[in-house]
């Protein structure tokens, strides 16, 4: 695919038409067209988003000297529109558009169409991953692609798991944020295995306060004085010490990536090994193979350590991929975006992106 | 540039200051002495008796550039303002030689005030912990985007933004522009003076002046091959340019 695609009349036609059935199949389903501008303001994805997303987002400046930026998705967009209009929940809004990504290896596509589905304010959790998920794959297959595999993972079975362990809170918040990080979160239990993380700060509280008065002018640079001293207090108390088997058995956890059934009999073996129970969690995730089944959907993989490849992903996530391998569509659960958007309480939501001109090239490939 | 009819070994060397003066010297010490050319303005140089190699003087921050443009088959700056410029280096430019002078750390400083944070581990604590209370990604003040990315990518950390800066940036924490900065220091005394500390393990690139070599753009014809095989035998650095021939 070019960086910078020119599509002829047949191009354009075919892609139109694909949208055109895309869209149908979700206006059918309760998913209403949006269409956020192609230029948006870049504090929205800059602010919020972090670096990654930021170093593939195109940047410019008007002629009035303010920061605006090319959609990277729309995802982030509609959710922002979510949060200042206040919709009814739950709110379910479909999309189709080009959006614009830098990609620093590769020199693939700067831009793309993206057809997608997003479902906010859904309480019952279970039922919106089904909802997302069924919806993704009858859209390929609308589209006339029938011959796909999945992948899917779960970054909320990780957090059961590390909310299990004995550990100080911010620890395991730490290792919740670098699990999808190659290596990382096995050097951090090998380093709580080892109970080589001790504080350099003194216990008492009296004397965090006083080292801090000692620090004279040095700013507290964006943080209150309340926010140093807490965590320095939490920082000084914690007692690091994990047992081997489990830090052991975690790490092996992290490895598994298997046709599902075999993936769900070895994360239970390495859970019986750490005594551990995440049964809640399994049960979820065997129900959406249940339900992917039932769809017909049997080529299922389980990778425990995908779902990180936009930044905003919570729990469960999904990619279908062609018979090439090519990824079609990806989706998944980002339960914390809408607040980091300014939301005043939590707003649940899952949606899912489809690649529609791989999606096109795959069908006519096939025929 | 437009190229004479036989093809000269262009070399940058730093135009001003402490680096052109150390420069000057580690090549006298090698027996290769420094020519200003007559009403260049101070534009060019050359090496007395080596009629085949130009010398071409620019800040240092350009060199970096005109290496990676190819403009120039050879060119002495800091490895810091090389690996900002081309954050992959494979393919683009060979290091052949750090030169002992202009040495700088590139390095990731909090404020003092922050008592809770010593390691990188630690800010990335402190990262996630203000995205969530004050809804805004922690800003990191930086000449050294490329560098603070790569650098804050391989600790895995993720919730923050860069926020150019263009001088001064060791101020930003106190003003109240950035809360965390990357910047270079030789001694740490800016930093000290501003009420900062660099974090234990926040050294992201020990930087000192480096001779380098284009690999990509520069013309590396016969003449420009002999000019360099015989300026580096001259300086000692025979392996250097074997494993420099080995790259072009």
């Amino acid at each position: 695919m070019s960086s910078f695609p020119y599509y002829g009349p047949a191009d354009i036609d075919a892609l139109n038409a694909q949208a055109v059935t895309l869209l149908k199949l979700f206006k059918a389903k309760g998913y209403d067209r949006q269409e956020p501008s192609v230029l948006q303001p870049a504090a929205l994805f800059l602010d919020r988003s972090g670096e990654e997303i930021r170093r593939r987002t195109f940047t410019l400046t008007d002629p009035s000297g303010s920061d605006l930026a090319l959609r990277p998705d729309l995802t982030i967009p509609i959710a922002k529109r979510v949060v200042e209009s206040e919709p009814h929940f739950p709110a379910r809004i479909s999309y189709n558009g080009p959006v614009f990504r830098h990609e620093s290896k590769g020199g693939k596509p700067v831009q793309f169409f993206q057809a997608g589905v997003e479902l906010f304010g859904e309480p019952d959790k279970a039922k919106g991953d089904a909802e997302i998920l069924t919806l993704a794959v009858e859209a390929l297959r609308a589209a006339g692609c029938t011959d796909f595999t999945i992948r899917m993972g779960d970054l909320g079975l990780f957090g059961a798991l590390v909310d299990a362990l004995q550990l100080p809170a911010h620890w395991r918040s730490r290792l919740k944020r670098h699990f999808w990080r190659a290596g990382y979160v096995e050097t951090l239990l090998d380093r709580i295995g080892h109970g080589d993380e001790t504080s350099r700060l003194p216990q008492d509280e009296k004397d965090i306060a006083a080292l801090l008065e000692a620090q004279g002018d040095a700013p507290l640079a964006g943080r209150t004085r309340a926010e140093v001293i807490t965590r320095a207090r939490a920082e000084a108390a914690e007692v690091l010490k994990l047992d081997g088997n489990v830090a052991g058995a975690i790490t092996r956890l992290l490895d598994i990536s298997a046709p599902i059934a075999q993936a769900l009999t070895d994360i239970r073996a390495l859970l019986k090994t750490a005594g551990i129970n995440l049964d809640a969690g399994l049960a979820a995730v065997e129900a959406r193979v249940a339900l992917l089944q039932k769809l017909g959907v049997d080529r299922i993989e389980f990778n425990a350590h995908f779902g990180r490849s936009m930044e905003y992903y919570t729990g469960f996530v999904f990619e279908l991929r062609s018979k090439d391998g090519v990824e079609l569509a990806g989706g998944g659960r980002y339960d914390n975006l809408l607040e980091l958007l300014g939301a005043f309480a939590p707003v649940t939501a899952v949606g899912c992106a489809i690649h529609t001109e791989r999606l096109l090239a795959t069908v006519k490939g096939a025929a | 540039m437009s190229k004479p009819k036989e093809t000269k070994l262009v070399i940058a060397i730093p135009s001003k200051g402490r680096l052109k003066e150390a420069c000057g010297e580690w090549f006298a010490a090698r027996g290769v002495v420094l020519e200003q050319e007559a009403g260049s303005r101070g534009y060019r140089a050359r090496f007395a008796g080596m009629p085949q190699i130009e010398v071409m003087l620019l800040s240092a921050s350009e060199i970096a550039n005109a290496l990676l443009a190819g403009d120039v088959h050879l060119g002495i700056t800091g490895e810091d303002l090389l690996r900002e410029a081309a954050p992959e280096l494979e393919g683009r430019l060979y290091l052949a030689a750090p030169m002992g002078f202009g040495f700088a750390d590139v390095v990731v400083a909090v404020s003092r005030a922050w008592i809770d944070v010593s390691t990188m581990a630690d800010l990335d604590d402190v990262c996630a912990a203000f995205a969530a209370t004050h809804k805004k990604r922690l800003r990191v003040a930086t000449k050294y985007a490329e560098l603070t990315r790569g650098w804050f990518a391989r600790n895995g950390i993720a919730d923050y933004r860069i926020v150019p800066s263009a001088g001064a940036t060791e101020g930003a924490p106190a003003a109240g522009t950035a809360e965390v900065i990357v910047d270079i220091t030789t001694t740490g005394a800016t930093l000290r003076d501003n009420g900062l500390k660099i974090l234990d393990d926040g050294v992201i690139l020990k930087s000192q002046a480096t001779l380098a070599a284009s690999l990509r753009g520069a013309v590396w014809d016969e003449d420009a091959r002999a000019a360099c095989k015989a300026l580096f035998a001259t300086l000692g650095l025979e392996a250097e340019f074997k494993a420099l021939s080995a790259l072009l």
